[in-house]
């Protein structure tokens, strides 16, 4: 499991040990603190509560379910217990204990530990999260996004499918925009509602395919912005982007019950952004 | 590559890493703010230099770590050197020292400053006009060394010892100065500590006999605190850091504070109660749990010396367990919520729902009192008892969680010398009126040299400030400049203070980088020693040029401790003829002096468990792995000391007293960890006290004289105070009972955040943050009294006043104001610290004294530039000068909270102007005086003390024996 300890230290922001690391998994490339904050820090945010937070926003309920994870092993949480750094060292420390407790009463428990791990804080949103960057991301970040993908479907492999949905998406409210804009850019750019990730690079190409001036800030004022420009070709180009998600997802993700959530979720933001469409605009 | 062969290669990789002492991983995540220098790069670390941006410059350092010298806390510090030219540039917190864990509050980094203020003492100073003139020559340390040696010598031959005094504030090495007085044979240790935390000591001492708690803060669910540990409490970062981390479990905080302190902010309960109350609530939080059966009752009955209160205190009863819990249920059945509701000025619901938390703790109950409410208020000592009642009650005594005894979370390695116990008695600290006292009366010092009780030869102030810390200043200044009972004042002080003005010398002692300690504190579950060192001594040896004397590379002429008491001490004997010596002789070479180095190698080879082992992995000394790391952890998780089995080599023709007390003939086993601890007393044919049989086997249980958790001190009821020998809840002076229907009590103990007492306004960063206490007044008093912020207020206490400015808030309950004492720096002439002191014209006529300011804080240049940028005026009011003094009874405490009236300045007042009248002091110090059960009245065996009672430099025991005539009172003697 020292691989997943590994892969953690390249999810924080480099220092002398992530090329001696990088080097050790094979992986390409020079993580200078450019490329990582170009990545982590302004196109995605490393943090579960982000991808499975009603809000879409760190913090919140998902942060605290997470947290109440550290609790129920015996952990105190940490500042930040849903950074995706934080969770891989986790998840092999909870292996190695699932692996190494000599107490057969205790090493069940570690192992179930393990399997609640995996299956309701990482791969709820990894999958959707590295498909985005393996689209995004350059050396030697993709490298190591595609052995971590490599190394979670190991472990599902080896543990088996999840006995449930996990409950942050059973517990997902849906995309429900309704008129009110502000309602619309909150949740088109929360990913457990929308079904899509959207990056601000993302929100660049859409200036570009949609017609619009890109305002310089943050997405939701982007997004604003291009309401404000264009409201229907906006909602159309939101819609196909949504179902573009929708069929990566069908293409990425392997566990059945994960996949049908982010897909169906995806596809059902695009049907009802494409009726906001006929429906016009949305109130400022 | 398969995941695999991956995961292997990168085990392997590490393996080898780790295997060189190296670090692979960069440690706690940075994503959480706690990224270090990997340890094994501490010779040659490389930054970017912050003030080269947008350049990027590389600075190559080495990191040599120290331990901070500010507060008590003693957290690790790196010092980073400048590997080019030989300076430190900056401190930040060592992650290698357990108590803090590499985090530090804002006092540690600004240790650069203290070290580069421009108005440091550099060299030993001799005044050449009178005392407090403000004039002085350089002299040379050989000078001042042979002067003072010289007196102290002819002192100890001419059984003078008790004229020579040691007086400190911020505790260095545990035990070395002790030890240093022991070799000389003088009983002349005094301590600031009845100024600070002798009424929480006392609470704590006579419930387990330790006098010191250690709450593991932590684990726990539920914390009470009487104190400001998150803001300003007294280990404020290692606890407070903890504190948090049991927040973010999930642990409940519960705060009892008049002010809305930080910590009160954090606070789930915050319970604003009247000064003086506390122990009322808490006995109503004790009387809910024991009238709803929610204390552990299996803990209590084998724990509680209640077997002995009860055939003591109710004869007329069976001493059944049963049937003290029906005495206890009557004991504290009129602490009803709604009685400390009215006494505390809380809601009734307020303390109702803080029972039911408590109650909720089992025994992850982890609470704290130390100074606060304790040290504020007559009878504060039933503050630490009280709440640590709790603690008794629910069985949350040193359990994961809890509150510990400080001595099994803290280890003292056993040093090369220890010197026999003094062969005398100095009544000037110990006086006969004050049998229980926790700690010197060292407060009173100036009123008992008044009254004719001594006289001192040599007096030695180390970076202690009385003057300005301790109350009625003006009494000290009259004693400092009567040269008939003060015949040679000696300064040891890193910076100038408003003591210092009035010595003979002023001997310039270094910061926490220039000198040598060793601490250990109990911050949590463990049992830790920090090291202390001057960072150029320690990178000049790493470098191949081995130091012999610090002052080779401190600033100037500042020397450390250690070495200057060593030294001294040879002189006093210098042929070893009066056999003082020999204690300050090397070892390795007989009849040579020791060296620090000689002194802490032997330390660390022989004293600290594990730590040759840990070093020999790293191939290092003791000592080198000391000089390079800092701090070592001696154990973790100590656990409930007291279950532990006392085994069968210890129990040798053994007999149990009638409440289960063991003593036995086996000689104590042999300790490398030298933690004060009581010493309860044996039996008349030489049997010591080893345990105590509960249910049958023979536990290690508490040093006490039951060796049991005396919810009864036998001591208190035989002492004289039989009324207070269980917890129990004394009126304070300040009690509204006792004020005037136009006083308010006023606190004045409370710190801010950046500063710590006498010893900070010389740090330029801090002054910037904090550099005024203005007058916490409450909306509807400050209507009362047609007072807003900002406007000068006078505050009237029994002896003077002094005028500062008022702050209208809500965030003091009414009836009570505040003025941190963190401020009111002065200065009477150029030599000072400029950047916090205000210049005051200083004068009296016969008794009544004054303190005039005549300039504020202004900038000046020196070589440092930033002088000259100083923008701020103020230095705060210097209030303790206007506080008589009040000694509680029983522990001698200074009970710091102030009966006071407030009211707008009168016209002709000026801000900071301080007034006190001595003579009414005089009259105040004798008040208090006739509250005491002295010794002579009350000692049940004619002992001046209960032997077993801490005492830190113990005489030999023959010499706890009262005198045949009576010692001399307060009755007589001049003003």
């Amino acid at each position: 499991m020292e691989l997943f300890r590994a892969l953690a230290v390249v999810a924080e922001p480099p220092g002398p040990e992530t090329g001696r690391i990088l080097s050790l998994l094979e992986i390409e490339g020079e993580a200078t603190p450019s490329a990582y904050a170009e990545l982590f820090a302004f196109q995605l945010y490393p943090y579960a509560s982000v991808y499975l937070g009603s809000e879409g926003m760190l913090g919140g309920e998902a942060r605290d379910r997470i947290a109440g994870f550290w609790r129920a092993i015996g952990q105190v949480p940490p500042t930040e217990p849903d950074h995706l750094a934080v969770l891989l060292a986790l998840y092999a420390r909870v292996s190695e204990l699932a692996a190494g407790t000599d107490d057969p009463k205790g090493r069940a428990g570690w192992a179930r530990a393990r399997t609640a791990l995996l299956w309701e804080h990482l791969m709820s949103w990894l999958p959707v999260f590295l498909a985005k960057l393996d689209a995004l991301a350059r050396e030697p970040y993709r490298g190591w996004g595609r052995v971590v993908a490599q190394a979670l479907g190991a472990e599902v492999e080896s543990l088996g499918a999840a006995a449930a949905l996990p409950l942050h998406l059973r517990e997902a409210p849906p995309f429900q925009p309704g008129h009110e804009r502000v309602t619309l850019l909150d949740q088109v750019l929360a990913p457990v509602r929308s079904g899509m990730i959207l990056t601000k690079t993302d929100l660049a190409r859409g200036a570009r395919e949609i017609g619009v001036g890109l305002r310089a800030g943050e997405r939701r004022f982007v997004l604003g912005a291009f309401l404000d420009q264009d409201a229907e070709r906006t909602l159309v180009w939101l819609a196909d982007e949504a179902e573009r998600a929708s069929r990566l997802h069908a293409d990425t993700i392997e566990d059945e019950a994960v996949s049908r959530f982010w897909v169906s979720r995806a596809h059902d933001t695009a049907d009802l952004l494409r009726a906001l469409t006929l429906e016009g605009a949305p109130h400022a | 590559m398969p995941l695999e062969n991956l995961n292997d290669r990168i085990r392997a990789a590490r393996a080898e890493v780790e295997a060189r002492g190296e670090t692979f991983y960069p440690g706690p995540s940075r994503i959480h703010l706690a990224a270090f220098p990997p340890k094994e790069r501490w010779d040659d670390w490389v930054e970017l230099d912050a003030k080269a941006w947008p350049k990027r410059v590389e600075r190559r350092y080495t990191l040599v770590p120290t331990t901070c010298f500010n507060c008590e806390s003693a957290c690790g510090l790196l010092a980073y050197i400048d590997r080019e030219s030989l300076q430190v540039r900056k401190f930040e917190g060592n992650p290698e020292h357990p108590g803090s864990r590499g985090r530090n509050c804002a006092k540690g980094p600004a240790t650069l400053t203290q070290v580069t203020d421009p108005d440091r003492i550099l060299q030993p100073l001799k005044r050449t006009g009178p005392r407090g003139s403000g004039t002085w020559e350089p002299v040379s340390w050989d000078d001042a060394l042979d002067d003072i040696a010289g007196r102290v010598r002819k002192a100890i031959i001419e059984q003078r010892q008790n004229e020579v005094m040691y007086h400190v504030g911020r505790p260095g090495e545990d035990g070395f100065t002790e030890r240093i007085l022991a070799a000389w044979g003088v009983d002349g240790h005094n301590s600031h500590t009845n100024v600070c935390s002798s009424n929480g000591r006392a609470g704590y001492q006579y419930w387990m006999g330790f006098d010191r708690p250690s709450p593991d803060f932590a684990n726990a669910k539920v914390i009470v605190l009487v104190s400001a540990h998150l803001e300003t409490g007294h280990y404020f970062n290692p606890h407070a850091q903890r504190i948090i981390e049991a927040r973010k479990d999930g642990a409940k905080l519960i705060v009892f504070d008049s002010r809305l302190s930080n910590t009160a902010t954090h606070a789930d309960y915050w319970v604003p109660s009247y000064p003086g109350s506390e122990p009322a609530v808490l006995l109503s939080v004790a009387s809910y749990l024991i009238r709803h059966g929610l204390y552990n009752r299996d803990f209590v009955r084998r724990w509680w010396n209640w077997r002995q209160y009860l055939e003591v205190e109710h004869p007329e009863v069976e001493p059944t367990f049963e049937n003290f819990e029906q005495v206890l249920r009557q004991l504290y059945a009129d602490y009803t919520f709604e009685f400390a509701a009215r006494e505390a000025g809380v809601d009734v619901e307020v303390i109702e729902a803080v029972a039911m938390t408590v109650a909720t703790a089992g025994t992850r109950l982890a609470t704290h009192n130390w100074r606060s409410a304790a040290a504020g208020n007559e009878g504060g000592w039933q503050v630490s008892r009280t709440i640590f009642f709790l603690n008794a009650l629910m069985g949350a005594v040193a359990t994961s969680g809890s509150t510990f005894p400080n001595a099994w979370n803290k280890f003292v390695p056993k040093p090369i010398h220890t010197p026999p116990h003094p062969q005398t008695w100095n009544e000037l600290t110990w006086p006969v009126e004050y049998p229980l006292a926790m700690n010197e009366l060292s407060f009173l010092l100036p009123h008992f040299l008044k009254e004719g009780r001594g006289v001192l030869d040599v007096y030695f102030t180390r970076v202690y400030n009385p003057v300005w810390t301790n109350p009625d200043g003006f009494s000290w200044i009259e004693v400092l400049t009567d040269e008939r009972v003060m015949n040679l004042h000696v300064a040891l002080t890193p910076t100038w203070n408003e003591t210092a003005y009035f010595a003979d010398y002023v001997l310039p002692m270094g910061h926490a980088p220039e000198r040598h300690d060793i601490h250990s504190y109990e911050t949590h579950d463990g049992q830790w020693i920090g090291f202390r060192q001057p960072v150029m001594r320690a990178l000049r040896n790493r470098l191949g040029q081995p130091v012999a004397d610090t002052r080779e590379v401190n600033p100037g002429e500042v020397w450390e401790e250690n070495e200057f008491w060593i030294e001294l001490t040879w002189r006093i004997d210098p042929d070893g003829s009066l056999g003082i010596r020999r204690h300050v002789e090397s070892k390795r070479e007989p009849g040579a002096k020791l060296s620090v180095d000689e002194y802490y190698a032997y330390l660390f080879e022989h004293s600290v468990p594990g730590l040759p082992a840990r070093a020999a992995t790293e191939n290092l000394t003791p000592l080198e792995y000391m000089r390079r790391y800092g701090a070592f952890e001696v154990s973790r998780r100590v656990g409930a000391r007291y279950e532990e089995e006392v085994g069968g080599e210890e129990l040798q023709d053994t007999v149990d007293d009638r409440y289960g007390r063991v003593l036995t003939r086996a000689p104590k086993p042999a300790s490398l960890n030298i933690v004060p601890v009581p010493s309860p007393e044996g039996d008349s044919d030489g049997r010591r006290p080893v345990g105590v049989r509960i249910d049958g086997t023979v536990h290690r249980g508490f040093p006490t004289p039951s060796g049991l958790l005396e919810f009864y001190s036998r001591t208190l009821a035989q002492w004289g105070w039989p009324e207070h020998a269980i917890p129990t809840y004394i009126k304070s002076h300040v009690h509204p009972d006792h004020l005037g229907s136009d006083e308010k009590a006023l606190i004045s103990t409370f710190r801010l955040p950046v500063h710590i007492h006498t010893r900070s306004a010389n740090a330029k960063w801090l002054d910037e943050i904090a550099h005024t206490n203005p007058v916490w007044l409450n909306t509807g008093d400050a209507q009362a009294l047609g007072l807003s912020t900002g406007d000068l207020v006078r505050v009237e206490t029994k002896i003077g006043h002094f005028v500062a400015r008022a702050w209208v808030t809500e965030g003091i309950r009414p009836g009570v104001v505040a003025c941190s004492h963190h401020m009111g720096r002065w200065k009477i002439h150029d030599d000072g610290q400029r950047q916090l002191m205000a210049t005051v014209d200083l004068a009296h006529e016969g008794t009544r004294w004054g303190l005039t300011r005549e300039r504020g804080v202004e900038p000046y240049r020196t070589s440092d530039p930033d002088t000259a940028r100083i923008w701020w005026t103020d230095a705060g009011v210097h209030q303790n000068m206007t506080f008589p003094v009040h000694p509680d009874p029983v522990s001698g405490q200074h009970c710091w909270h102030q009966p006071v009236r407030v009211r707008k300045a009168e016209p002709g007042d000026r801000y900071g102007d301080v007034v006190v009248d001595t003579s009414k002091s005089m009259e105040a110090y004798r008040a208090w005086l006739a509250k005491t059960r002295s010794a002579l009245q009350f000692s049940p065996d004619r002992t001046r003390r209960p032997f077993w009672l801490l005492r830190p430099l113990k005489p030999a025991k023959t010499y706890f024996k009262l005198p045949e005539t009576p010692a001399p009172t307060g009755a007589s003697g001049a003003d």
